[in-house]
């Protein structure tokens, strides 16, 4: 079915560039046009993504709506899109948190302050278009291509529209991310040149028919050192412990839809870039690695949980936790067992939405107060009740409350790694400690800010809930409430394609991986 | 061994090239005389005495006279033996004569436009 | 004893664009004679039409492979690909010259004519396969260079440039000659095919006649290390780029290199790609461009790191980006890959031509407005020129190497071909310093916007030009369609062969 007119992915992916395109061309005053266009577009990206979800086959392992066109056939670098159940839903929710995204910045302080409000609302969208292409894009040149241009905008969205020191976060990220990415542009390069093509689908199956191999003896050789040059990239990307340094930075600065899109979406692009590019392409290193990532990601969770507490910054206490979240996805990943691949999917889009989440009320209340400060806060429930309320759920679903979204992806994460092959117990144990500590830091998170006295006076008048603000916030309830009492729907279109990915990296643990629905029902 | 031999007419030649101007230097510095006088510190030992100040200027067109005579001057050395073989040569010997003719005097005619020939 | 020749086996029809270029720019220097002072635009246009005519004409005879002047001047794909980069080039540094001569006094129609010069000795020298026609070419690559960066004369800084530019390339020169007369003296031939075909057997008989070889090689490899400013032969650049009239440093650090970087890869890859110590190896002279290329890419990154005055900067990143380019002339060396580095070098030729011609124009433009091409000139642009401002972004993303840009490409097929070649540690310095580019590349974006002038900018800022303008469109358009759509130029560089000349 390929080359018969445009499959829907490309339209997706598109979209996002069609909408930039006529913001080109509307005059820099026409705010309230350029808000809506921009809001147009991506909530029809949005739900263009959903009826892709629909017409998805969720029994087939394979790609689906696949589209290649040639773009370089001699260098076998070509455009060659598709889906299945790994970068699916991964869509959808880049989807969502660019229309959220969009939305919360209506009326955000800094935009209006710093004025060039189109250009804003063109990076959003060159953003989103890029984003998108590199969950969807199957090959490896095109990947790194999307990949290195989500770069530009978020610099310039963090450059311009962040706070303080924002000069140093943006360049801070630009660099750190580029310094990985690069190692990745020579690893990727040397298995396309010695594949002879850079279309993934053609290289694994190449791997799998031992047509194409790079050897593995020893932790330094070929294939170990092309693993870690993709690996540096994703890791920095994630960020693994110690590599998380420029996160920090970056998202304190950032603006308060950056952070949202940043926490997201950003991130996951590491994460899923290890389950599409490392597990398949390299089953032995990563089989080998594995030990030492997950060592990595345990610490990452332990770490970021305790920085976290300790942080007297809002915005700064969320991206700490972040870290700590993040951890337990590449935990999940490097389980290499189906469930735990499967929790770390879903822990992704719970992830997004919950931090996204927590970020945009992070946001709300630095617009009524102008500071971030912990201590500035208290009692603002009994201001702001309705964003009390909301606020309770995301801190909730952050946690790991059962009943609500976050639970359902640690709770599947653990009990892969529990089962996993090549990691020991010790891992799910002291993972599991992450979860308490992270109830301590978000109830901490949550009581400094909303309970207590609302005994300062500046917090007494503070202004009620824009519609927008309530737009956005509403559906990261719901998501929230829905996914963790109904995580069948959301998780089961990653099923047939995990299950074939789990067979290829580790082909004889296939079975023992079976929990009998544990992950999926209540 | 034939590599060492080759090699050795370069160590004889370098010899040679520092003895040869070494040499001079050497036996005028052995026999002249130790103590300046006034006539050892002019200018020129023997001839003419100088005048005046020795920073004098040339006009600038005396450079440009200079290059252009020196273009023509050399032009002639090719074109000589050009002409003298004018009788025996074939056709393209004529066309490259021509076109080295043909540079010459868009050289000419460039520095004649731009007045390099007038002494103003 | 001697056979002459006749206009036949001349066949100077395959040469036609270079000789066309030369031939009109004897004329132009008459011409322009006549030509009054006010109405110099006329010369403009007549040197632009000589410029059009040769690229069409380049295109017309694209296809058609031949040699002309006896094997001298060799007309094959690879000129032609090169003459198309060396014609552009000159196109649009004569648009940008136009308003800048203008405006600091110094509008003269010489100076077209030497630009024409330069770009028929940049053509010669890519497709001169003769190492004496290498020589007369790049000699008519460098004098008129010589006095285009001295153009600006009453300036001292422009007058230094010319001297030091002179003094340095009459030195790279006399290096280059030697190396002929060694490479000669080992061969018995200056044609490029003859020595290739008995450079195998000089290096295999292993006697003192191979030092030679290889020592006129290695003297070679100085001279044009001059031309291309290789590291370490690169001290006069900064000086000389600085003090130059800015439209001549734009023309000069592409033009030069393109005439350089073409003899080099003919005189290596042609000449000496059977230079090797065992049949299948790499060639010998593989590890020393190898290094050389290592040395230029680290010292040209973290010395433009420093720097404060973007022409200064831009000069030591174009020392950079000879390094990116000696990448591939090293991987050329691996046998079997000559093809494939080769056009990954023009590839990447093509991508630096149109990225910096337009950050030039840019630069220009920024002189003009805020009188100055230092950091600090370009605070605030963003805000009060934004069209300028993100053109230059785009320029400063392709010299990063971001994707979406030629330079990405260009960026990426070198890399691919350095890995082929198993030079996998050079890779990795090429992508290291990559990354340390960035930070110079990012600062002058940051400058732009994320800085905010101290109110000042918004006074005194003249429009600027439209030859500027063009120019910068022009090359905006062909870095991000190069970038998006490589096709359109890989489609002529596939049919790229230079090591298919060798027959031994």
């Amino acid at each position: 079915m390929e080359n018969t007119g445009l499959s829907l992915v490309t339209v997706v992916l598109f979209l996002p560039l069609v909408g930039f395109s006529i913001l080109l061309f509307i005059p820099d005053a026409q705010s309230r046009n350029i808000k809506y266009t921009a809001l147009g577009t991506s909530l029809v990206t949005f739900a263009l993504s959903l009826v892709m979800w629909a017409n998805f086959d969720a029994a087939n392992p394979a790609l689906q709506m696949v589209q290649r066109w040639e773009w370089l056939p001699q260098y076998g670098i070509g455009y060659y899109v598709g889906i299945d159940g790994l970068n699916m839903i991964m869509v959808v929710l880049t989807t969502f948190i660019m229309s959220i995204g969009i939305l919360s910045s209506f009326n955000a302080h800094v935009i209006q302050e710093r004025g060039r409000e189109k250009l804003y609302y063109l990076f959003m969208l060159l953003l989103q278009w890029a984003m998108i292409g590199v969950f969807v894009v199957q090959d490896l040149i095109i990947f790194y291509i999307f990949w290195e241009v989500t770069l530009v905008p978020m610099y310039f969205l963090v450059g311009i529209w962040g706070g303080e020191k924002r000069v140093y976060a943006a360049v801070k990220f630009f660099l750190y991310t580029m310094a990985g990415s690069i190692l990745m542009l020579l690893a990727l390069l040397y298995v396309g040149t010695q594949a002879g093509t850079f279309a993934v689908p053609e290289i694994i199956a190449g791997i799998q028919a031992g047509t194409i191999s790079f050897p593995l003896d020893g932790l330094f050789s070929t294939q170990s050192i092309l693993f870690l040059g993709f690996f540096i990239a994703f890791a920095i990307k994630v960020p693994i412990w110690p590599l998380h340094s420029w996160l920090p930075d970056a998202h304190v600065q950032a603006p308060t839809a950056g952070s949202v899109i940043l926490a997201g979406v950003l991130l996951k692009m590491g994460s899923y870039g290890m389950i599409r590019f490392l597990l398949p392409m390299f089953p032995e290193a990563s089989v080998a690695w594995a030990p030492i990532i997950a060592l990595l990601a345990v610490i990452g969770i332990i770490y970021g949980a305790w920085v976290s507490f300790a942080q007297t910054d809002m915005k700064k206490l969320v991206a700490y936790s972040s870290v700590s979240h993040m951890g337990f996805i590449v935990l999940g990943i490097f389980a290499m067992t189906s469930i735990g691949i499967q929790g770390s999917i879903i822990q992704m889009v719970n992830h997004g939405i919950s931090t996204g989440g927590l970020f945009l009320i992070v946001g709300m209340l630095y617009e009524r107060r102008h500071t971030k400060d912990l201590a500035a806060f208290g009692g603002i429930w009994k201001a702001m009740p309705l964003l009390g309320a909301i606020s309770l759920v995301v801190v909730l679903s952050s946690m790991g409350m059962p009943g609500l979204n976050g639970f359902i992806g640690e709770f599947t994460i653990l009990l892969g790694s529990m089962g996993s092959t090549v990691l020991g117990i010790g891992f799910t144990v002291v993972a599991a400690l992450g979860i308490i500590l992270a109830a301590i830091y978000m109830l901490n998170f949550f009581q400094r800010i909303f309970m207590g006295e609302l005994d300062k006076e500046e917090n007494k008048n503070l202004p009620k809930l824009e519609w927008n603000e309530i737009a956005v916030l509403v559906p990261i309830v719901v998501l929230a409430i829905w996914i963790g009492l109904q995580p069948a729907p959301f998780m089961n279109p990653s099923d047939a394609t995990v299950e074939s990915l789990v067979a290829q990296v580790v082909p004889d643990t296939t079975t023992v991986a079976q929990l009998p629905e544990a992950g999926q029902g209540e | 061994m034939t590599a060492v031999n080759e090699w050795a007419f370069i160590g004889i030649f370098l010899a040679v090239a520092w003895v040869l101007p070494a040499a001079p230097l050497l036996v005028s510095w052995i026999f002249r005389p130790r103590r300046a006088n006034a006539i050892k510190m002019q200018t020129y030992e023997c001839g003419v005495e100088t005048v005046g100040d020795t920073w004098v200027q040339f006009k600038v067109q005396y450079y440009i006279y200079g290059l252009i005579f020196l273009v023509f001057d050399v032009e002639l050395v090719l074109l000589f033996p050009w002409a003298l073989a004018y009788n025996q040569l074939d056709f393209f010997a004529f066309g490259a004569g021509l076109l080295f003719i043909f540079l010459l005097a868009d050289a000419l005619v460039y520095a004649w436009r731009k007045n390099a020939l007038e002494w103003a | 004893m001697l056979q002459l020749p006749s206009l036949e086996t001349l066949n100077m029809g395959a040469a036609l664009p270079a000789i066309s270029i030369a031939a009109w720019a004897c004329i132009l220097l008459l011409i322009d004679l006549w030509i009054p002072k006010d109405r110099k635009i006329l010369t403009v246009y007549l040197a632009a039409g000589n410029l059009v005519f040769a690229f069409i004409a380049n295109l017309l005879v694209f296809n058609q492979s031949g040699d002309s002047f006896m094997g001298m001047y060799v007309a094959d794909q690879f000129s032609g690909v090169m003459n198309l980069i060396i014609i552009g080039t000159a196109l649009l540094s004569i648009v940008l010259s136009f308003d800048y001569l203008k405006r600091v006094g110094i509008e003269r129609g010489e100076y077209y004519v030497l630009v024409l010069f330069v770009t028929a000795g940049a053509m010669f020298m890519a497709a001169a396969n003769d190492l004496i026609l290498i020589f007369v070419a790049l000699e008519l690559l460098s004098i008129p260079l010589y006095v285009l960066s001295a153009f600006r004369a009453p300036d001292i800084r422009s007058e230094e440039a010319g001297m030091k530019y002179f003094l340095l390339g009459a030195f790279a020169s006399a290096f280059l000659v030697f190396g002929g007369a060694m490479v000669y003296g080992a061969t018995g031939t200056t044609n490029l095919n003859e020595i290739a075909a008995s450079a195998g057997m000089i290096i295999a008989s292993n006697s003192s006649t191979s030092l030679f070889l290889l020592l006129g090689a290695a003297l070679l490899l100085v001279g044009l290390g001059f031309k291309v400013a290789a590291v370490p032969f690169h001290e006069w650049t900064p000086d000389v780029y600085e003090g130059a009239p800015t439209p001549v440093t734009a023309f000069m650090s592409v033009a030069a290199k393109l005439g350089g970087f073409g003899s080099l890869l003919r005189i290596l890859v042609v000449g000496m790609s059977a230079v090797t110590m065992t049949a299948g190896e790499p060639a010998v002279w593989q590890n020393v461009v190898a290094i050389l290329a290592g040395l230029t890419m680290i010292v040209g990154n973290i010395v433009a790191l420093s720097q404060a005055n973007i022409k200064r900067m831009l000069a030591y990143s174009s020392i950079a980006n000879a390094g990116y380019i000696l990448m591939a002339v090293a991987a050329a060396g691996s046998p079997g890959l000559a093809n494939e580095a080769t056009r990954g070098a023009l590839v990447y030729m093509l991508a630096y031509m149109f990225t910096n011609m337009g950050a030039f124009a840019v630069v220009i433009a920024v002189e003009r407005a805020n009188g100055g091409a230092d950091l600090e000139h370009f605070v605030g642009l963003g805000k009060a020129r934004p069209m300028l401002a993100i053109m230059m972004v785009v320029f400063m993303m392709s010299l990063t190497g971001i994707p979406l840009t030629g330079g990405f490409i260009g960026k990426a097929l070198v890399f691919a071909t350095t890995l082929n070649a198993g030079l996998v540690w050079l890779a990795i310095i090429g992508v290291l310093t990559s990354v340390v580019s960035a930070y110079y590349y990012v600062r002058v974006i940051v400058n732009m916007f994320l800085r905010d002038a101290e109110a000042s900018t918004e006074e005194a800022t003249p429009g600027y030009s439209t030859g500027v303008q063009w120019v910068a469109a022009v090359a905006l358009g062909g870095t991000v369609l190069l970038g998006v759509l490589p096709t359109l130029i890989t489609v002529l560089t596939d049919r790229v062969s230079l090591v298919a000349s060798i027959t031994p």
